[in-house]
Protein backbone atom coordinates (compact mmCIF):
# COMPACT_ATOMS: atom_id res chain seq x y z
CA UNK A 1 0.00 0.00 0.00
CA UNK A 2 3.02 2.07 -0.96
CA UNK A 3 0.80 5.59 -1.58
CA UNK A 4 2.21 8.20 -3.65
CA UNK A 5 4.50 10.58 -2.14
CA UNK A 6 6.98 13.04 -3.48
CA UNK A 7 10.43 12.28 -2.03
CA UNK A 8 11.70 15.43 -1.92
CA UNK A 9 15.12 15.02 -5.14
CA UNK A 10 17.74 16.24 -2.93
CA UNK A 11 16.91 13.99 -0.31
CA UNK A 12 18.38 9.79 -1.41
CA UNK A 13 21.98 10.12 0.34
CA UNK A 14 21.29 9.33 4.15
CA UNK A 15 19.66 6.20 4.81
CA UNK A 16 18.66 7.21 8.08
CA UNK A 17 15.24 9.05 6.49
CA UNK A 18 13.97 11.43 3.29
CA UNK A 19 12.24 14.63 3.51
CA UNK A 20 8.67 14.32 0.99
CA UNK A 21 5.88 16.43 0.24
CA UNK A 22 2.14 15.42 0.63
CA UNK A 23 -0.25 17.74 -0.54
CA UNK A 24 1.50 21.02 0.10
CA UNK A 25 2.88 19.87 3.28
CA UNK A 26 6.65 18.83 3.79
CA UNK A 27 7.29 15.98 5.92
CA UNK A 28 10.28 14.17 7.43
CA UNK A 29 10.29 10.03 7.33
CA UNK A 30 12.57 8.74 10.31
CA UNK A 31 14.04 5.28 9.50
CA UNK A 32 13.91 2.49 12.54
CA UNK A 33 17.41 2.61 10.89
CA UNK A 34 17.65 5.75 13.15
CA UNK A 35 15.73 5.40 16.02
CA UNK A 36 18.44 4.75 18.78
CA UNK A 37 20.17 8.51 17.61
CA UNK A 38 16.37 9.85 17.32
CA UNK A 39 15.81 8.25 21.08
CA UNK A 40 18.96 10.02 22.25
CA UNK A 41 18.50 13.60 20.10
CA UNK A 42 15.10 13.91 22.60
CA UNK A 43 16.09 11.94 25.40
CA UNK A 44 19.25 13.57 25.93
CA UNK A 45 17.52 17.18 25.97
CA UNK A 46 20.18 18.00 22.87
CA UNK A 47 17.09 18.70 20.81
CA UNK A 48 15.40 20.66 23.31
CA UNK A 49 18.50 22.54 24.22
CA UNK A 50 19.37 23.51 20.44
CA UNK A 51 15.57 24.76 19.84
CA UNK A 52 15.71 27.35 22.79
CA UNK A 53 19.15 28.62 21.79
CA UNK A 54 17.31 29.19 17.69
CA UNK A 55 19.89 26.39 16.34
CA UNK A 56 17.43 23.95 15.17
CA UNK A 57 14.56 24.35 12.81
CA UNK A 58 11.44 23.55 14.94
CA UNK A 59 9.30 20.41 14.32
CA UNK A 60 6.54 18.21 15.55
CA UNK A 61 5.74 14.42 15.38
CA UNK A 62 2.93 12.78 13.82
CA UNK A 63 1.58 9.28 13.99
CA UNK A 64 0.91 9.69 9.93
CA UNK A 65 3.23 6.69 8.08
CA UNK A 66 2.11 8.34 4.39
CA UNK A 67 4.87 6.46 3.03
CA UNK A 68 3.64 2.76 3.92
CA UNK A 69 7.10 1.26 4.26
CA UNK A 70 8.14 -1.27 6.86
CA UNK A 71 11.37 0.73 8.28
CA UNK A 72 8.74 3.13 8.90
CA UNK A 73 9.60 5.18 12.91
CA UNK A 74 8.47 8.35 12.74
CA UNK A 75 7.18 10.98 10.77
CA UNK A 76 8.55 14.45 11.52
CA UNK A 77 6.22 17.69 10.13
CA UNK A 78 9.28 20.43 10.40
CA UNK A 79 8.47 24.48 10.46
CA UNK A 80 7.68 24.91 6.82
CA UNK A 81 9.84 26.98 5.02
CA UNK A 82 8.25 29.53 2.44
CA UNK A 83 11.98 30.05 0.57
CA UNK A 84 15.29 28.07 0.26
CA UNK A 85 18.18 29.51 -0.62
CA UNK A 86 21.71 28.07 -1.26
CA UNK A 87 25.60 28.80 -0.47
CA UNK A 88 26.15 29.99 -3.77
CA UNK A 89 23.51 32.90 -2.93
CA UNK A 90 25.08 34.03 0.32
CA UNK A 91 27.82 36.81 1.00
CA UNK A 92 30.83 35.99 3.04
CA UNK A 93 28.88 37.13 6.43
CA UNK A 94 26.06 35.04 5.72
CA UNK A 95 28.36 31.76 5.28
CA UNK A 96 30.76 32.70 8.55
CA UNK A 97 27.28 33.34 10.49
CA UNK A 98 26.34 29.18 8.76
CA UNK A 99 29.21 27.52 9.81
CA UNK A 100 29.35 29.29 13.23
CA UNK A 101 26.12 27.96 14.28
CA UNK A 102 27.13 24.80 12.88
CA UNK A 103 29.44 24.48 15.22
CA UNK A 104 27.97 25.96 18.34
CA UNK A 105 25.54 23.04 17.24
CA UNK A 106 28.32 20.47 17.04
CA UNK A 107 29.42 21.64 20.54
CA UNK A 108 26.59 21.16 22.28
CA UNK A 109 25.88 17.94 20.57
CA UNK A 110 28.59 16.49 21.92
CA UNK A 111 27.91 17.84 25.49
CA UNK A 112 24.90 15.42 25.31
CA UNK A 113 27.21 12.76 23.65
CA UNK A 114 26.04 13.10 20.20
CA UNK A 115 27.92 14.73 17.41
CA UNK A 116 27.12 16.16 13.54
CA UNK A 117 27.47 13.32 11.15
CA UNK A 118 27.22 15.63 8.17
CA UNK A 119 28.54 19.53 8.03
CA UNK A 120 27.03 21.16 4.77
CA UNK A 121 26.23 24.50 3.62
CA UNK A 122 22.96 22.61 2.86
CA UNK A 123 21.87 21.93 6.23
CA UNK A 124 21.63 25.25 7.14
CA UNK A 125 18.82 27.92 6.42
CA UNK A 126 18.43 31.63 7.83
CA UNK A 127 15.13 31.23 9.21
CA UNK A 128 13.10 34.09 11.40
CA UNK A 129 16.55 36.08 11.39
CA UNK A 130 18.72 33.05 12.77
CA UNK A 131 20.82 30.43 10.92
CA UNK A 132 19.11 27.31 12.08
CA UNK A 133 20.04 23.29 11.39
CA UNK A 134 16.81 22.23 9.32
CA UNK A 135 18.27 18.24 9.15
CA UNK A 136 17.18 16.83 11.99
CA UNK A 137 18.83 13.26 11.29
CA UNK A 138 22.48 14.87 11.11
CA UNK A 139 22.74 13.89 14.27
CA UNK A 140 24.31 10.26 15.34
CA UNK A 141 25.65 8.91 19.30
CA UNK A 142 29.36 10.03 19.66
CA UNK A 143 31.63 7.02 20.22
CA UNK A 144 34.78 7.80 22.27
CA UNK A 145 37.85 7.61 20.60
CA UNK A 146 36.68 8.24 17.17
CA UNK A 147 37.41 11.18 15.07
CA UNK A 148 35.17 14.07 14.02
CA UNK A 149 33.35 12.16 10.45
CA UNK A 150 31.98 15.20 8.98
CA UNK A 151 35.68 17.46 9.88
CA UNK A 152 36.63 17.27 6.53
CA UNK A 153 32.83 18.48 4.98
CA UNK A 154 33.28 21.15 7.22
CA UNK A 155 36.60 22.49 6.26
CA UNK A 156 35.34 22.33 2.16
CA UNK A 157 32.17 23.66 2.93
CA UNK A 158 32.83 26.14 4.99
CA UNK A 159 36.43 27.09 6.52
CA UNK A 160 38.31 27.02 2.42
CA UNK A 161 35.52 29.17 1.29
CA UNK A 162 35.65 31.91 4.12
CA UNK A 163 39.43 31.48 4.09
CA UNK A 164 39.73 32.21 0.20
CA UNK A 165 37.29 34.89 0.19
CA UNK A 166 39.45 36.78 3.63
CA UNK A 167 42.92 36.10 2.28
CA UNK A 168 42.67 36.03 -1.50
CA UNK A 169 39.94 38.44 -2.13
CA UNK A 170 37.36 35.84 -3.47
CA UNK A 171 33.66 35.81 -3.40
CA UNK A 172 32.16 33.14 -1.51
CA UNK A 173 29.18 32.62 -3.16
CA UNK A 174 31.48 32.04 -6.34
CA UNK A 175 33.13 29.38 -5.26
CA UNK A 176 30.63 27.25 -3.88
CA UNK A 177 29.27 27.64 -7.37
CA UNK A 178 32.25 26.49 -8.90
CA UNK A 179 32.53 24.02 -5.63
CA UNK A 180 28.92 23.04 -4.53
CA UNK A 181 29.94 20.25 -2.51
CA UNK A 182 32.93 22.66 -0.66
CA UNK A 183 36.20 23.74 -2.20
CA UNK A 184 38.98 20.84 -1.37
CA UNK A 185 42.04 21.59 0.88
CA UNK A 186 44.14 20.97 -1.77
CA UNK A 187 42.81 23.70 -4.07
CA UNK A 188 42.78 25.90 -1.22
CA UNK A 189 46.06 25.44 0.17
CA UNK A 190 47.31 26.69 -4.02
CA UNK A 191 45.35 29.66 -3.76
CA UNK A 192 45.89 30.99 -0.02
CA UNK A 193 48.75 33.60 0.01
CA UNK A 194 52.09 32.03 1.42
CA UNK A 195 52.09 33.57 4.29
CA UNK A 196 49.28 32.00 5.26
CA UNK A 197 51.64 28.86 5.89
CA UNK A 198 52.48 30.91 8.99
CA UNK A 199 49.69 30.71 10.95
CA UNK A 200 49.34 27.52 12.77
CA UNK A 201 45.83 27.07 12.66
CA UNK A 202 45.60 27.85 8.92
CA UNK A 203 48.86 25.25 8.38
CA UNK A 204 46.88 22.71 10.22
CA UNK A 205 43.09 22.50 8.58
CA UNK A 206 44.01 23.50 5.17
CA UNK A 207 48.00 23.03 4.28
CA UNK A 208 48.34 20.35 6.55
CA UNK A 209 45.40 18.42 5.86
CA UNK A 210 46.07 19.34 1.71
CA UNK A 211 49.72 17.37 2.13
CA UNK A 212 48.30 14.32 3.79
CA UNK A 213 45.28 13.86 1.22
CA UNK A 214 47.66 14.00 -1.47
CA UNK A 215 49.49 10.78 0.11
CA UNK A 216 48.34 7.59 -1.32
CA UNK A 217 46.22 5.39 1.29
CA UNK A 218 48.80 2.94 2.01
CA UNK A 219 51.53 5.64 3.39
CA UNK A 220 49.01 7.09 6.08
CA UNK A 221 50.24 5.18 8.90
CA UNK A 222 47.88 5.45 11.94
CA UNK A 223 49.41 6.42 14.92
CA UNK A 224 47.39 4.26 17.31
CA UNK A 225 46.29 7.30 19.68
CA UNK A 226 42.44 7.88 19.92
CA UNK A 227 40.98 10.96 19.84
CA UNK A 228 39.22 12.13 23.46
CA UNK A 229 35.99 14.04 23.25
CA UNK A 230 38.51 17.14 25.07
CA UNK A 231 40.35 16.94 21.84
CA UNK A 232 37.25 17.20 19.21
CA UNK A 233 36.20 20.08 21.37
CA UNK A 234 39.50 21.60 21.03
CA UNK A 235 39.46 21.32 17.21
CA UNK A 236 36.03 22.72 16.88
CA UNK A 237 37.18 25.69 19.44
CA UNK A 238 40.05 26.02 16.95
CA UNK A 239 37.97 26.37 14.05
CA UNK A 240 35.35 28.58 15.38
CA UNK A 241 37.89 31.24 17.27
CA UNK A 242 39.77 31.04 13.49
CA UNK A 243 35.95 31.23 11.53
CA UNK A 244 35.12 34.45 14.27
CA UNK A 245 38.29 36.37 13.35
CA UNK A 246 37.97 36.23 9.90
CA UNK A 247 37.07 39.65 8.11
CA UNK A 248 36.29 40.84 4.54
CA UNK A 249 39.18 42.99 3.08
CA UNK A 250 37.98 46.40 3.19
CA UNK A 251 36.80 47.56 -0.27
CA UNK A 252 34.70 50.01 -2.35
CA UNK A 253 32.89 48.27 -4.86
CA UNK A 254 31.21 49.99 -7.93
CA UNK A 255 27.73 49.14 -5.97
CA UNK A 256 28.50 49.82 -2.62
CA UNK A 257 28.75 53.45 -2.45
CA UNK A 258 25.80 53.90 -4.93
CA UNK A 259 23.64 55.78 -3.26
CA UNK A 260 26.63 57.83 -1.16
CA UNK A 261 28.52 59.19 -3.95
CA UNK A 262 25.84 58.67 -6.57
CA UNK A 263 25.87 61.74 -9.13
CA UNK A 264 21.72 61.62 -8.65
CA UNK A 265 20.51 63.75 -6.01
CA UNK A 266 19.60 63.48 -2.77
CA UNK A 267 15.95 64.80 -3.48
CA UNK A 268 15.64 61.91 -6.23
CA UNK A 269 16.56 59.53 -3.62
CA UNK A 270 14.00 61.04 -1.05
CA UNK A 271 11.13 61.68 -3.69
CA UNK A 272 11.95 57.89 -4.71
CA UNK A 273 11.36 56.91 -1.76
CA UNK A 274 8.16 58.40 -0.58
CA UNK A 275 6.33 57.30 -4.48
CA UNK A 276 7.81 53.55 -3.54
CA UNK A 277 6.36 53.84 -0.13
CA UNK A 278 3.33 54.98 -1.11
CA UNK A 279 2.65 52.16 -4.08
CA UNK A 280 3.43 49.63 -1.92
CA UNK A 281 0.89 51.05 0.72
CA UNK A 282 -1.84 50.53 -1.81
CA UNK A 283 -0.93 47.14 -3.06
CA UNK A 284 -2.15 43.91 -1.12
CA UNK A 285 1.17 41.54 -1.17
CA UNK A 286 3.03 38.30 1.13
CA UNK A 287 5.48 38.34 -1.11
CA UNK A 288 8.17 40.77 -2.56
CA UNK A 289 11.04 40.14 -4.87
CA UNK A 290 13.45 43.15 -5.00
CA UNK A 291 15.68 42.47 -7.66
CA UNK A 292 19.26 45.00 -8.02
CA UNK A 293 18.62 45.70 -4.27
CA UNK A 294 21.94 47.32 -3.79
CA UNK A 295 21.90 47.76 -0.22
CA UNK A 296 18.42 47.13 0.62
CA UNK A 297 16.82 50.60 0.88
CA UNK A 298 13.67 49.86 -0.98
CA UNK A 299 13.30 46.21 0.60
CA UNK A 300 13.18 47.89 3.64
CA UNK A 301 10.13 50.10 2.39
CA UNK A 302 8.03 46.61 2.76
CA UNK A 303 5.89 45.48 5.09
CA UNK A 304 7.67 43.67 8.19
CA UNK A 305 4.94 40.80 7.58
CA UNK A 306 5.48 40.22 3.69
CA UNK A 307 8.26 37.86 2.43
CA UNK A 308 10.84 39.83 1.03
CA UNK A 309 14.14 38.49 -1.12
CA UNK A 310 16.08 41.41 -2.17
CA UNK A 311 18.76 40.44 -4.63
CA UNK A 312 21.97 42.45 -6.07
CA UNK A 313 25.48 40.65 -8.22
CA UNK A 314 27.12 42.75 -5.57
CA UNK A 315 28.11 40.16 -2.75
CA UNK A 316 29.27 42.93 -0.88
CA UNK A 317 26.10 45.31 -0.91
CA UNK A 318 24.47 42.06 0.12
CA UNK A 319 27.04 41.48 2.71
CA UNK A 320 26.23 44.93 4.19
CA UNK A 321 22.52 44.55 3.68
CA UNK A 322 22.87 40.96 5.88
CA UNK A 323 25.06 42.84 8.64
CA UNK A 324 22.03 45.48 8.81
CA UNK A 325 19.24 43.58 8.92
CA UNK A 326 20.81 41.16 11.86
CA UNK A 327 21.51 44.71 13.40
CA UNK A 328 17.76 46.26 13.35
CA UNK A 329 16.72 42.29 13.31
CA UNK A 330 14.41 42.89 10.80
CA UNK A 331 13.52 38.97 9.99
CA UNK A 332 11.43 38.91 6.98
CA UNK A 333 14.11 39.75 4.50
CA UNK A 334 16.32 37.49 2.48
CA UNK A 335 19.54 39.19 1.31
CA UNK A 336 21.43 36.81 -1.76
CA UNK A 337 23.55 37.42 -4.19
CA UNK A 338 22.33 37.11 -7.47
CA UNK A 339 23.68 37.83 -10.79
CA UNK A 340 20.33 38.36 -12.91
CA UNK A 341 22.42 37.80 -15.97
CA UNK A 342 23.76 34.17 -14.86
CA UNK A 343 21.05 33.33 -11.76
CA UNK A 344 21.72 30.11 -9.74
CA UNK A 345 21.41 26.98 -11.85
CA UNK A 346 19.55 23.77 -11.14
CA UNK A 347 22.39 21.21 -10.24
CA UNK A 348 23.14 18.09 -9.01
CA UNK A 349 22.05 14.76 -9.84
CA UNK A 350 20.27 14.71 -12.71
CA UNK A 351 19.77 18.53 -12.40
CA UNK A 352 17.09 17.85 -9.70
CA UNK A 353 18.90 18.58 -6.59
CA UNK A 354 19.07 22.04 -6.38
CA UNK A 355 16.23 23.76 -8.03
CA UNK A 356 17.06 26.53 -10.15
CA UNK A 357 16.52 30.50 -8.63
CA UNK A 358 13.43 31.25 -10.44
CA UNK A 359 12.09 27.69 -10.17
CA UNK A 360 11.97 28.12 -6.59
CA UNK A 361 10.79 32.14 -6.55
CA UNK A 362 7.65 33.42 -7.52
CA UNK A 363 6.40 37.47 -5.79
CA UNK A 364 3.20 39.15 -5.67
CA UNK A 365 5.04 42.01 -5.92
CA UNK A 366 8.20 42.40 -7.87
CA UNK A 367 10.73 45.87 -7.16
CA UNK A 368 13.03 46.97 -10.35
CA UNK A 369 14.41 50.12 -9.58
CA UNK A 370 17.61 51.75 -10.78
CA UNK A 371 17.63 48.51 -13.14
CA UNK A 372 16.65 48.06 -16.78
CA UNK A 373 18.86 50.12 -18.08
CA UNK A 374 22.30 47.64 -16.73
CA UNK A 375 20.06 44.86 -18.68
CA UNK A 376 18.75 46.29 -21.68
CA UNK A 377 22.51 48.62 -22.40
CA UNK A 378 24.90 47.25 -20.80
CA UNK A 379 23.77 42.95 -21.21
CA UNK A 380 21.64 44.01 -24.77
CA UNK A 381 18.58 42.70 -23.32
CA UNK A 382 15.79 43.50 -25.41
CA UNK A 383 12.78 45.55 -23.91
CA UNK A 384 10.71 42.69 -25.51
CA UNK A 385 12.52 40.15 -22.92
CA UNK A 386 12.41 41.84 -20.04
CA UNK A 387 8.48 42.29 -20.28
CA UNK A 388 8.38 38.76 -21.26
CA UNK A 389 10.47 38.05 -18.07
CA UNK A 390 9.45 40.16 -15.48
CA UNK A 391 5.53 39.05 -16.48
CA UNK A 392 6.67 35.49 -15.61
CA UNK A 393 7.98 36.23 -11.99
CA UNK A 394 5.15 38.73 -10.55
CA UNK A 395 1.97 39.76 -10.56
CA UNK A 396 2.44 43.32 -9.77
CA UNK A 397 5.47 45.52 -11.05
CA UNK A 398 7.43 48.36 -9.93
CA UNK A 399 9.36 49.07 -12.50
CA UNK A 400 11.40 52.56 -13.02
CA UNK A 401 12.88 53.91 -16.13
CA UNK A 402 15.55 55.80 -16.93
CA UNK A 403 16.12 57.38 -19.93
CA UNK A 404 18.85 57.82 -22.23
CA UNK A 405 19.49 61.54 -21.24
CA UNK A 406 20.22 60.65 -17.56
CA UNK A 407 23.55 60.81 -16.58
CA UNK A 408 24.11 57.00 -16.08
CA UNK A 409 22.68 56.40 -19.21
CA UNK A 410 25.39 58.73 -20.91
CA UNK A 411 28.37 57.43 -18.86
CA UNK A 412 27.34 53.78 -19.93
CA UNK A 413 26.85 54.85 -23.29
CA UNK A 414 30.04 56.88 -23.54
CA UNK A 415 32.90 54.38 -24.46
CA UNK A 416 30.10 51.93 -26.57
CA UNK A 417 28.42 52.56 -29.79
CA UNK A 418 24.67 53.39 -29.06
CA UNK A 419 22.94 50.83 -30.52
CA UNK A 420 20.03 50.83 -28.84
CA UNK A 421 17.44 53.11 -30.92
CA UNK A 422 14.43 51.27 -29.08
CA UNK A 423 15.19 52.28 -25.65
CA UNK A 424 13.28 54.54 -25.00
CA UNK A 425 10.09 55.57 -22.78
CA UNK A 426 7.39 54.86 -25.87
CA UNK A 427 8.84 51.92 -26.64
CA UNK A 428 9.16 50.49 -23.26
CA UNK A 429 5.61 50.84 -22.31
CA UNK A 430 4.92 49.56 -25.95
CA UNK A 431 6.70 46.36 -25.46
CA UNK A 432 5.41 45.99 -21.38
CA UNK A 433 1.63 46.09 -22.72
CA UNK A 434 1.70 42.92 -24.28
CA UNK A 435 2.27 41.41 -21.03
CA UNK A 436 0.75 43.98 -18.35
CA UNK A 437 -1.82 46.85 -17.81
CA UNK A 438 0.06 49.83 -16.89
CA UNK A 439 -1.83 51.31 -13.26
CA UNK A 440 0.53 54.42 -12.65
CA UNK A 441 3.14 56.46 -14.16
CA UNK A 442 5.45 59.52 -11.91
CA UNK A 443 8.29 60.96 -13.51
CA UNK A 444 10.44 60.83 -10.02
CA UNK A 445 10.91 64.80 -8.72
CA UNK A 446 14.99 65.66 -9.04
CA UNK A 447 15.29 63.41 -12.22
CA UNK A 448 14.09 62.02 -15.75
CA UNK A 449 13.09 58.98 -14.86
CA UNK A 450 9.82 57.48 -14.65
CA UNK A 451 8.18 54.86 -12.08
CA UNK A 452 5.53 52.73 -13.74
CA UNK A 453 3.19 50.57 -11.45
CA UNK A 454 1.85 47.83 -13.72
CA UNK A 455 -0.32 44.87 -13.00
CA UNK A 456 -0.44 41.73 -14.98
CA UNK A 457 -2.62 40.97 -17.84
CA UNK B 1 26.91 1.96 13.15
CA UNK B 2 28.65 1.73 10.43
CA UNK B 3 25.45 1.28 8.17
CA UNK B 4 24.72 5.02 8.85
CA UNK B 5 28.36 6.06 8.27
CA UNK B 6 27.70 7.48 4.62
CA UNK B 7 29.63 10.21 4.27
CA UNK B 8 33.24 9.57 2.83
CA UNK B 9 35.37 11.10 5.75
CA UNK B 10 38.39 11.81 3.72
CA UNK B 11 41.45 9.48 3.43
CA UNK B 12 43.79 10.93 6.18
CA UNK B 13 41.05 12.69 7.73
CA UNK B 14 41.75 10.54 11.04
CA UNK B 15 45.46 11.26 11.31
CA UNK B 16 44.53 14.93 10.41
CA UNK B 17 42.65 15.46 13.58
CA UNK B 18 45.01 13.21 15.79
CA UNK B 19 47.36 15.46 14.32
CA UNK B 20 46.08 18.89 15.03
CA UNK B 21 44.34 17.52 18.34
CA UNK B 22 48.24 16.90 19.28
CA UNK B 23 49.21 19.98 18.36
CA UNK B 24 46.38 21.88 20.10
CA UNK B 25 47.03 19.82 22.97
CA UNK B 26 50.22 21.13 23.03
CA UNK B 27 49.27 24.79 22.57
CA UNK B 28 46.66 24.81 25.54
CA UNK B 29 49.01 23.26 27.56
CA UNK B 30 51.48 25.94 26.94
CA UNK B 31 48.41 28.78 27.10
CA UNK B 32 46.81 27.31 30.54
CA UNK B 33 50.64 28.05 31.92
CA UNK B 34 50.88 31.30 30.54
CA UNK B 35 47.48 32.13 31.61
CA UNK B 36 48.45 30.82 34.95
CA UNK B 37 51.50 33.25 35.24
CA UNK B 38 49.55 35.86 33.70
CA UNK B 39 46.94 35.23 36.41
CA UNK B 40 49.32 36.52 39.16
CA UNK B 41 49.77 39.95 37.33
CA UNK B 42 46.55 40.48 35.69
CA UNK B 43 43.35 40.78 37.31
CA UNK B 44 40.91 39.00 34.40
CA UNK B 45 37.22 39.57 34.29
CA UNK B 46 34.98 36.73 34.86
CA UNK B 47 34.14 34.91 31.27
CA UNK B 48 30.64 35.31 29.69
CA UNK B 49 28.76 33.02 28.31
CA UNK B 50 28.31 33.11 24.39
CA UNK B 51 25.05 34.37 23.60
CA UNK B 52 25.11 34.93 19.85
CA UNK B 53 22.55 32.91 18.68
CA UNK B 54 20.57 33.08 21.98
CA UNK B 55 18.42 35.37 21.98
CA UNK B 56 14.94 34.13 23.33
CA UNK B 57 12.73 35.88 20.77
Amino acid sequence: MNQLINHHPASFRDPAGFIYEQNGTVYRFVSTAYASHYSLLMDSGLAAELLKKNLLLPFTESTDNHTGRADWYKTLIPQQLPFFSYAWEWSFSQLKDAALATLAVCKLALQKGMILKDATHTNMQWVDGKWKLIDTLSFEKYTAGESWVAYRQFCECFLNPLLLAAYSGLEVNKLLLSYPDGVPASVTSKLLPFKTKFNAVVYLHVHLQAKLAAKPAGEKKNSGKQLSQKNIEQILESLRSCIESLQLPQKTTTWNNYYNETILSETYLSEKKNLVSSILANQSYNSVLDLGANEGEFSLLCREDAQVIATDFDSACIDSLYKRLKKEKRKNIQPLVLDLTYPSPAMGWVNNERKAFFERTKADVCLALALIHHLAIAKNISLQQLASFFASICNTLIIEFVPKEDLKVQSMLHWRKDIFEEYTLEQFEKSFADFFILEQKTVVNGSQRSMLLYRKK
Amino acid sequence: MMQLLYLDPGSGSYLVQVIIAAVLGVIFYFKSGWNWIKSFFVKTPPKKEEEENESAD
